[in-house]
């Protein structure tokens, strides 16, 4: 079908009468169409009025949003649909059953009621999955929303001035969400000498590990997306593939700052992971378990009636193992002072120069869905996880502990942020193998000391 | 069935990225398809129901090793790394090698190919580490003692030389 036989949906339409007159025809003044929506067209090459198919819902819909309201319908019918079908199927089947036993023919598995019902089990725990992930993502975006403006509050009032002030009204809290809709409508570019597989892709491999490690991540106690029972490795395994996207993204751009930026992060990342990795050993020796449920229920309890037992109040490896935990997550984070791969006064803006639009939004989702991770991870392993930090504070639910520790920390990363300047690159490869890595093999030592002790 | 599905998806992407791997001209490509193929063997680990390995074979082979060898392609990369074919003129050879070490593999295996792995990953690291500290510590610890010379050998060689006095720094 050419582009002319297409009915267009908002098209005038042409009258068949006037295209068959030859010469001297009328110059007819085309009505004003009435209605917005699409009357059936003639084709020439079909010979014949081309019929346009309406969705119900779109005869009073605006046509920009046809899309929207045909997806909420599938939706809703799936949804309708599918509790329909869980709810007569297994009836049906165990009737279906029933009468071709009392008929003497033999039922094939479709008509086994014990079948059917593995199945129908399968299917509803696939779409409890689903909905659990959805649910984790839309943590990781409200999260981009949220933590993009409070830190542009925070920056701007460390430095004395507001911040946004305009969008939405109180204190520009719609800012992040009418950006975010600009970058929807940005133009995608892409260099003309990339490597433009690896370059769409590279965004792709950033944030689908940062999705997936936030899988075991306790919420509050016994609130995870999925119970892993090595959990902590989980999460640290799998944030460290992201590592991979930036660097493709370095690459794939052709261009040198950016090149230049993937490889300071390779390196970083790299190098960083392991005083990470050591930080939280202290935590795995004093619970005997990755699993975080267990490291969660370990820092129950109170000394003296009071003092709360959090793993970071354990002297004296705990505490020097949260410092070194969250300079190495401040690493492993890409953010100030160990900005680096992105420093904008030397490499433009690093990796990501050659991004625009959603994609370069992918980058910075993925950067705060990482801060959160290290604010969750934090709360989890030091800050006692969805304890109270008093006895008589716990008739406040856990969930609430959790998130106000993690906030809490997601501060002091943006403090750390907005106080601190930019290390050098042979200084933050030293800081790395001369300070932190030598201290984190010390810790786990001392942790052992503290273990014999307690 | 479901475990099936995902043990033979897995194994067709081990062995799909690896041949990429070897087959195809842009070496940063390759590099990532390996880091691709690392993946599918920490899922086949995965679908085996051997959680421990899934979580350290991603930690150090995909989130390491991968990095490490992209890493290395990009800076140490040439022009020519991303037109020219791999392959010489032995490859008939190569593929002699590999057919045979294959076969020496699999009359190794047979003798499990029947057994059925566990489907869902159950928790295996306490065991694992109780092993690696107790029946099998002397093996753990030689293997320590090498890596640890592997490492101390890569600083010795790759260190510059510093003049005595003043001119070093």
């Amino acid at each position: 079908m050419t582009e002319e036989e297409k009915p267009k949906p908002n098209a005038i339409p042409v009258h068949s009468s006037t295209e068959g007159q030859v010469g001297g025809s009328i110059p007819q003044v085309q009505p004003p169409a009435k209605n917005l929506y699409p009357k059936p067209v003639y084709s020439k090459k079909a010979g014949k009025l081309l019929k346009t198919r309406l969705w119900p819902t779109e005869r009073w819909a605006n046509p920009w949003s046809q899309p929207e309201y045909r997806n909420a319908a599938f939706q809703l019918a799936a949804i309708i649909g599918g509790d329909l079908l869980y709810k007569y199927l297994l009836a049906g089947t165990a009737l279906l059953h029933q009468h071709l036993a009392a008929r003497g023919i033999p039922s094939g598995p479709l008509a086994d009621p014990a079948w059917t019902g593995a199945a129908l089990r399968t299917g509803a725990e696939v779409a409890w999955t689903a909905f659990k992930v959805i649910l984790v993502v839309g943590v990781i975006n409200v999260n981009g929303l949220w933590a993009v403006w409070w830190e542009r509050k925070l920056s701007a009032h460390m430095q004395s001035r507001l911040g946004p002030m305009y969008a939405g009204g109180f204190h520009g809290w719609a800012q992040t969400a009418l950006d975010s809709i600009k970058l929807l409508l940005k133009e995608d570019a892409t260099p003309a000498d990339a490597d433009r597989a690896v370059h769409r892709l590279a965004p792709a491999i950033v944030i689908v590990p940062a999705v997936l490690a936030f899988a075991p991540v306790l919420f509050g106690t016994e609130l995870a997306a999925a119970k892993l029972d090595v959990g902590a490795l989980y999460i640290l395994a799998v944030s460290g593939v992201s590592v991979i996207g930036v660097v493709m993204a370095g690459w794939s751009s052709n261009n040198k700052f950016s090149l230049l930026g993937g490889l300071r992060a390779a390196a970083q990342v790299v190098s960083y992971e392991i005083p990470r990795i050591f930080a939280v050993v202290p935590v795995i020796m004093f619970v005997g378990s990755l699993d975080l449920a267990a490291i969660d229920a370990a820092q129950r309890g109170y000394w003296l009636g009071f003092f709360p037992r959090w793993f970071v109040f354990w002297f004296p490896a705990g505490p020097i193992a949260l410092i070194l935990f969250l300079i190495a997550s401040l690493a492993e984070t890409n953010r100030v002072p160990f900005d680096i791969p992105e420093a904008e006064s030397e490499l433009v803006a690093g990796f990501m120069t050659e991004y625009s639009g959603m994609k370069w939004a992918l980058f910075f989702l993925a950067e705060y869905a990482y801060v959160l991770l290290a604010c969750f991870m934090m709360s989890v392993f030091f800050l006692g996880g969805g304890a109270a930090p008093l006895p008589f504070l716990a008739i406040v639910p856990s969930w609430i502990w959790m998130l106000a520790k993690a906030l809490f920390m997601m501060f002091v990363f943006m403090w750390l942020r907005w106080t601190l300047p930019r290390f050098r690159v042979d200084q933050l490869m030293d800081f790395n193998w001369k300070f932190m890595l030598p201290w984190s093999f010390a810790v786990v030592a001392l942790a052992g000391v503290t273990i014999a002790w307690l | 069935m479901m475990e099936q599905i995902a043990f033979y998806s897995m194994a067709g992407l081990a062995v799909v990225s690896a041949l990429a791997v070897v087959t195809l001209r842009n070496t940063v490509h390759c590099a990532l398809f390996l880091g691709l193929s690392l993946a599918g063997v920490a899922g086949i680990f995965g679908v085996l129901g051997a959680d421990f390995l899934f979580a350290s074979q991603i930690l150090i082979y995909v989130g390491g090793i991968a990095v490490l060898m992209i890493f290395a392609v990009m800076l140490m990369g040439r022009a020519s790394d991303l037109t020219l074919r791999q392959v010489n003129q032995e490859w008939l050879a190569a593929l002699l090698v590999c057919a045979i070490t294959a076969a020496g593999l699999l009359r190794g295996a047979k003798a499990y190919l029947g057994s059925v792995a566990a489907g869902a990953p159950a928790p295996s690291t306490k065991p694992l580490g109780r092993l690696m500290l107790g029946d099998y510590v002397l093996p753990f610890e030689l293997i320590s003692l090498v890596l640890t010379a592997a490492l101390l050998g890569a600083i010795f060689f790759t260190r510059k030389e510093t003049l005595p006095s003043g001119g070093g720094k």
